[in-house]
């Protein structure tokens, strides 16, 4: 933001950032499974500010229709959920993650080429460590990068100790958001 | 590159001009004022001295003073935890670092932005605002809309944007602790003195309504700024209708203490304060319920 932008108080909202940082998933997968005992837990989400417009709702549509075509290719499900705040959630579930960050890339491209990709938030990679445990990966559209969210025992607890772990662990080879307090935590995760 | 196709949702080059415009004349105004001072060299020289700190003063702990004159207690997300997710949420979409969250404890609804930057910026609300019933979505047009204040750092633009009119403030009451209007004496020296006061009265009564004018201006871009963030504009209007409502029938007995602060409300402490609107620091809510309706008419495509 400009120091134009400033004195005219103009606003405007970020596009998203390049995709590729979201395929960096795929191989820093690897290592977190063969080093860490960090498995996929089959599922991913997607959450994007929903538009009371026809416009936005049909785009959404032929998204959800399109990437339904698709998800039987790489043997997925998809199904969509609005949560409490009216974000809707596009939910893919999928063994492989590297077919979970394909059709997860497929639909974010989808709205993109709408031209809503102002409207994609973040998307969710869910995992299980070793001790059955759940812990997330969230990818940050606007700024392309991950950070580790892991929820504790107790209302609204997260294990700072757990996340930071695993940004040493993993942060070199998925490119890790580096303000903590851009580290947004996502409650009410619908899967 | 795909482009948004929204991109021209919420373009305003009419508000943008009259800001420029207005911060055209803040400007001209104080370079009177400036010349003024330098013109008569008198020990003005000190009062800008002590302007520039009380300036650090405000930069820095503004935003301090206020929660503790406001009551404002931060809350954790265990306590508050729709507050937090929806701020959460907006915060990802305007890619700003998370703000700090307090509560006042009054039964007005309403909320303010307070801080220098983006970084030590806070978000209060009051209990009124979050016992009002809201639905998520008006919650957090709201919401967005002070967001919105951080985002433009507007606490930063008013502080500056005053600095000058402070000073002239300074000089006027300065000039009546040193009885600069009254003794016999006519020489050279207190007619340079004289000649300052009166310019400062000037700058200080125009800059006063240009101020006002500003301020009217970055509420109308907050207002806008939170329709774009979240794209619901016909949400916030809502909100406004129900907190205004609230607002008049609610006895003004405990936020009394904000009314200095008002410029940073959503919706003015004052709740009738519309004796001229040239005095007012926030909008008539008409005007703002008309411009979110535009906004919404553009989204929808139904609009210009």
């Amino acid at each position: 933001m400009g120091l134009r932008d400033i004195l005219t108080g103009r606003s405007s909202v970020k596009q998203p950032a390049s995709r590729e940082r979201l395929f960096a998933l795929s191989t820093a997968y690897v290592t977190l499974e063969t080093s860490y005992q960090i498995t996929s837990a089959g599922v991913a989400g997607i959450v994007v500010q929903s538009l009371a417009t026809s416009d936005f709702q049909s785009v959404l549509k032929d998204t959800e229709d399109v990437v339904k075509a698709t998800a039987g290719e790489y043997k997925a499900t998809v199904e969509t959920t609005d949560d409490e705040f009216g974000f809707r959630w596009v939910i893919v579930r999928n063994p492989s993650v590297e077919d979970l960050v394909a059709t997860i890339n497929a639909v974010s491209t989808s709205i993109e080429e709408g031209g809503y990709g102002e409207r994609l938030l973040c998307a969710v990679f869910a995992f299980k460590a070793a001790d059955n445990s759940t812990l997330n990966f969230i990818y940050n559209y606007k700024r392309g990068s991950w950070y580790p969210f892991v929820p504790a025992p107790g209302d609204k607890q997260r294990s700072t100790e757990r996340e930071l772990q695993l940004k040493a662990q993993i942060g070199s080879e998925l490119p890790i958001e580096p303000e903590l307090e851009r580290w947004f935590p996502l409650w009410g995760v619908p899967f | 590159m795909v482009t948004s196709k929204r991109s021209a949702f919420g373009r305003d080059s009419g508000l943008q001009a009259r800001m420029v415009l207005t911060m055209f004349l803040l400007g001209l105004l104080y370079v009177a004022l400036v010349g003024a001072l330098l013109a008569t060299s008198t020990s003005a020289l000190l009062i800008v001295i002590i302007a520039v700190g009380l300036f650090g003063v405000q930069i820095v702990g503004s935003d301090k003073i206020a929660l503790a004159t406001l009551g404002a207690h931060e809350v954790s997300a265990a306590d508050e935890p729709e507050l937090h997710s929806i701020i959460e949420r907006l915060c990802i979409q305007a890619d700003l670092p998370k703000p700090r969250i307090a509560v006042i404890e009054a039964r007005m609804p309403n909320a303010c932005a307070l801080g220098r930057s983006q970084k030590a910026a806070t978000i209060c609300a009051t209990r009124g605002l979050l016992s009002l019933g809201l639905e998520p979505a008006e919650l957090e047009g709201v919401l967005a809309h002070e967001i919105t204040h951080v985002i433009n750092r507007d606490v930063m633009v008013m502080t500056i944007a005053s600095f000058f009119a402070t000073i002239a403030a300074l000089i006027i009451r300065f000039a009546f602790f040193f009885g600069a209007f009254g003794g016999g004496g006519r020489d050279e020296g207190a007619e340079a003195i004289e000649v300052v006061i009166l310019v400062s009265v000037v700058v200080y009564a125009i800059s006063f309504v240009l101020l006002r004018a500003l301020s009217r201006y970055r509420e109308f871009a907050a207002d806008r700024g939170s329709a774009i963030l979240t794209g619901r504009p016909s949400a916030l209007a809502s909100a406004l209708i129900k907190i205004s409502g609230t607002i008049e029938r609610i006895p003004r007995n405990d936020l009394r203490t904000a009314e200095g602060m008002s410029a940073f409300f959503i919706i003015p402490a004052r709740a009738k304060n519309s004796l001229m609107n040239v005095f007012a620091d926030h909008p008539p809510l008409e005007k703002r319920l008309a411009a979110l309706s535009r906004l919404e008419a553009q989204l929808q495509g139904t609009g210009r």
